[in-house]
């Protein structure tokens, strides 16, 4: 969980960067989508899906599931990693 | 010279596509391609030391979704990213629709446009997470004008220059380019149903006075792939001689 933590809160940060945005904020508890958390709209979703598959080799999106907050993504991650341990 | 781009070209084994496969070459980037076949171009370029490290084979059929997902995995598994995606693979069953069995439209339709989406959409990713790239879809004037007997092959690529211009739309922003080069009527299309009556009404229609080659085909890709064109996208290059016009 420790070394997930950081590599998502990265990847979404520098998504955030892409996007001119990047005096906002991305904690584990930040909601993905919505004005009051990262604000992701369609495209940028898909970008993270994408970059977290180039990454990780899967994504959860990809998996079919709908991460709501940076901590879901976070535990998609450490859930996999604890399952194969 | 600058850093060869990482070009994928579907069905790259025989006529248009090899054409394209061989310019990409001669410009020293690195080709992937696929078809359900080996030829002789595919087993020359293999063995061509300048090619070494340069030039992908697959035999896959597009049109099973795991071998052509295992096809972009393979790609982006050997060069990490992908610069440039040239849809060409396609086949044409000739034969009006009162006729047409369901099976042949069945074919034209799950190759020409169920496959070219499904690799599309995989290349896509793999450029969303790279920041940019460059997307041609060969189509065709029969999905401009239409042509007897090649009307389902028509819908295909007209289908193609729609998804053209909504995936431009929707990529614009991110460096990525999407257009569609409709091609005319090429020499190597002799197999796909044009008997040499039909040809030469054609050639004799065509301003230019001749049937194409696939180096006429790849120069406007390449042009459209140019790193510099960004302001070019969502649009359809006819490259037919002027038959058209």
């Amino acid at each position: 969980m420790n070394e997930i933590e950081p590599r998502i809160v990265t990847i979404v940060t520098e998504l955030l960067e892409r996007s001119d945005r990047e005096e906002t904020t991305v904690s584990l508890a930040a909601t993905l989508h919505g004005d009051d958390g990262l604000a992701l709209d369609s495209l940028e979703t898909a970008e993270l899906s994408a970059i977290l598959e180039d990454e990780f080799g899967n994504d959860p999106f990809g998996a079919g599931l709908l991460p709501e907050t940076v901590a879901d993504i976070v535990a998609f991650y450490a859930d996999a990693t604890a399952a194969s341990a | 010279m600058t850093t060869p781009r990482t070009v994928i070209v579907t069905g790259g084994s025989r006529g248009l596509g090899e054409g394209i496969v061989q310019h990409f070459l001669d410009a020293g980037d690195r080709v992937a391609t696929c078809a359900r076949s080996e030829t002789d171009a595919v087993r020359a370029w293999q063995a061509d030391p300048a090619y070494a490290d340069r030039f992908l084979f697959r035999k896959a059929d597009l049109a099973d979704r795991e071998q052509s997902t295992q096809f972009g995995k393979d790609v982006i598994a050997e060069w990490k990213s992908v610069d440039v995606l040239v849809n060409n693979a396609g086949v044409a069953r000739d034969g009006i629709l009162a006729l047409f069995s369901d099976d042949d439209s069945d074919t034209v339709i799950d190759l020409n446009l169920k496959a070219t989406i499904h690799l599309t959409k995989q290349v896509v990713r793999n450029m969303l997470a790279h920041g940019g790239g460059r997307i041609v879809n060969i189509s065709s004037i029969t999905g401009l004008t239409g042509y007897r007997g090649l009307s389902v092959y028509g819908a295909t690529k007209a289908a193609l220059d729609g998804f053209t211009r909504g995936l431009a739309r929707e990529l614009g922003s991110r460096k990525i380019t999407v257009n569609s080069v409709a091609s005319g009527y090429l020499k190597t299309e002799m197999s796909h149903g044009l008997d040499d009556a039909q040809l030469n009404q054609i050639v004799r229609r065509t301003p230019a006075g001749r049937l194409g080659e696939p180096d006429d085909i790849a120069r406007a890709i390449a042009f459209l792939v140019d790193e510099r064109n960004d302001w070019i996208t969502g649009q359809v290059l006819v490259v037919d001689g002027g038959l058209t016009a």
